[in-house]
């Protein structure tokens, strides 16, 4: 009985859009099917038409580049910070919490804030690089398409290094300091202490945080609307971004669903990680 | 001794560096603020940035309050909504899957994993057809409904994990004395688990308020608002005023400033167990 509730909410939720989904990308959808549930049978023609149109290639190519740069950077930005914080300083408490803030905003909103940085006219970022002589003139960080996908990539990067750095810093906190203390009494150097002890005594964090990261940056959505919306000239479309695009600008909603399901596929790669890295909860929880 | 300047150097260098790193990462925020008391004529018709202006005005905050303020209060209702609904189908099942092992229990938590994988926009595809034909669309039922998709599983993950930990000898007690499966929960759970229910809580409600993709793609602007929503068709619309969108931003992100400076513990315990954003 304590359970009903939420049986029902993951069959309408999660069963039913995974399910129908899957239906819509085998059928020839129009605005004019939307009133009704069901459309003709397609076969495979949405998946034939989206994938060879570049756009979406393009797309589902860049989602991955922009996940691994994405984790790449905010890895070790987020274990630097980490390994900074583990050290003793007074201000460590104070910093520590005031570095969530960037994970708590609203996706959308820190998106319109970057587009708002990274102007060309009148930018603070262009303001900066001009002030330390690092450009002569404002880069055009919103209107050329490679500048523009940097500047997603590090706003996303700059979204998710709170994340990485909070779960980094509370695994360095378990790691014993009698075994620092022993390895350092043996005569390792920091850098030793750093790949021969530290490492691999968090390795099962930091996999927990490749995977979520992993879950939370393929699809990537309102940082990218909010940003750039696609531009310019699609060139900072992701999967997720292009198939709202298809589905909602262009009222396809079958060939959306059939760019929703490669979304799907790359997503649920990370399921099994996901799942073997919460084996324990799995088993009933022995704690 | 040595060692003792030792310490001392790298505690000055460290608290150095994590002043930079905090500069680096707050410097939008302190923009935001910054230009939400600007005219465009500031921000726009100069050449160039300016990091302190020299003149402050209140014009945009007067014109988003007057304006933007059904949107705010929109948005606290998606918000608490996502955040009650949450916590009515998160905590009893939370209870039974941690209590009893269902031949299920296993399946269930593994597509509660799953389930937390799920893109949004693959929900939200596929919700707007079928709130289309239930007449869901546009209303605030509808819009919880979806926004609670992440903070859900998320929800009944982290309160299991936190019920598991509990003692178990007093839930059995409290049967033996004769009191019902619905009063243990409701007398000894829920007070016992008070602290994951309220990091749980302020995930959803963060979820609910700081939505923007089921917002999109199921209001059409006719009926209410959420503020997400609002700031995003204001840069549309009007692209060159920034003064007041960047207004309209600062009350965006003031609930998370807000739980941050109040209930930092429980937020920093809900990302440790292992939480993630929709």
């Amino acid at each position: 009985m304590f359970l009903l509730p939420a049986l029902a909410y993951v069959l309408f939720a999660f069963a039913i859009p995974v399910g129908y989904n899957l239906l819509l990308s085998f059928e020839q959808t129009s605005p004019a099917t939307i009133s009704h549930l069901t459309a003709p049978f397609a076969g495979l023609s949405n998946y034939t038409t989206t994938l060879h149109d570049p756009i979406a290639q393009s797309a589902i190519v860049r989602t991955f580049s922009f996940t691994v740069l994405s984790l790449l950077f905010q890895f070790i930005i987020g274990f630097a910070l980490a390994l900074l914080f583990n050290l003793k300083f007074p201000l460590r408490r104070f910093a520590r919490s005031l570095i969530l803030v960037p994970w708590l905003l609203p996706l959308l909103v820190t998106g319109v804030i970057f587009k708002f940085l990274f102007q060309l006219q009148a930018g603070a970022v262009n303001q900066i690089l001009l002030d330390l002589h690092l450009v002569h003139q404002p880069v055009g960080f919103e209107v050329s398409p490679g500048w523009a996908y940097l500047t997603v990539l590090i706003t996303n990067i700059w979204i998710g290094v709170p994340f990485f750095t909070v779960l980094l810093y509370s695994a360095l906190q378990d790691v014993p300091a009698e075994l620092m203390e022993a390895a350092r009494i043996d005569g390792a150097g920091a850098w030793q202490r750093l790949t021969r002890v530290t490492l691999p005594i968090i390795r099962p964090v930091i996999e927990v945080v490749f995977v979520l990261g992993f879950v939370f940056t393929v699809k990537v959505f309102d940082v990218v609307i909010g940003l750039t919306n696609g531009g310019p000239a699609n060139s900072t479309q992701l999967i997720a971004t292009w198939a709202y695009n298809l589905s909602f600008q262009e009222f396809d909603y079958g060939a959306g669903a059939a760019l929703n399901t490669v979304l799907l596929i790359i997503a649920l790669i990370a399921a099994p990680l996901y799942i073997w890295l919460n084996r324990d909860s799995l088993r009933g929880g022995s704690a | 001794m040595k060692a003792a300047t030792r310490r001392r150097v790298i505690s000055v260098a460290a608290s150095l560096a994590a002043l930079a790193a905090l500069a680096v990462l707050l410097f939008p925020l302190y923009a935001v603020i910054v230009a939400s008391f600007e005219t465009n004529s500031q921000l726009f018709g100069a050449s160039y940035y300016s990091f302190f202006p020299a003149q402050f005005t209140l014009e945009n905050y007067r014109v988003v309050l007057s304006q933007q303020g059904s949107h705010v209060v929109s948005s606290l209702i998606v918000a608490l909504g996502t955040a009650l609904l949450t916590l009515a189908v998160a905590v009893p099942a939370a209870h039974a899957l941690a209590r009893y092992r269902f031949r299920v229990t296993a399946l269930l938590v593994g597509s509660l994993l799953v389930a937390q994988i799920l893109p949004s926009i693959v929900i939200a595809n596929t919700l707007f057809l079928v709130y289309h034909r239930l007449h869901l669309l546009n209303s605030y039922p509808g819009l919880i409904i979806a926004d609670a998709s992440y903070a859900i599983p998320f929800g009944i993950l982290v309160l299991r994990a936190f019920m598991l930990s509990l003692p178990k000898d007093v839930l059995s007690a409290a049967r033996v004395d004769g009191a019902t499966e619905w009063r243990a929960f409701i007398r000894i759970v829920l007070p016992m688990s008070r602290s994951a229910i309220i990091t749980v809580a302020l995930f959803a409600f963060l979820n609910g308020w700081g939505d923007f993709i089921f917002a999109l793609t199921m209001l059409n602007g006719n009926t209410f608002e959420p503020v997400t929503l609002s700031i995003y068709t204001y840069i549309g619309e009007f692209s060159q005023n920034w003064g007041e969108a960047m207004a309209l931003a600062v009350f965006a992100v003031l609930p998370a400033a807000m739980l941050l400076v109040a209930a930092q513990r429980y937020i920093a315990a809900g990302l440790t167990v292992g939480s993630v954003k929709g």
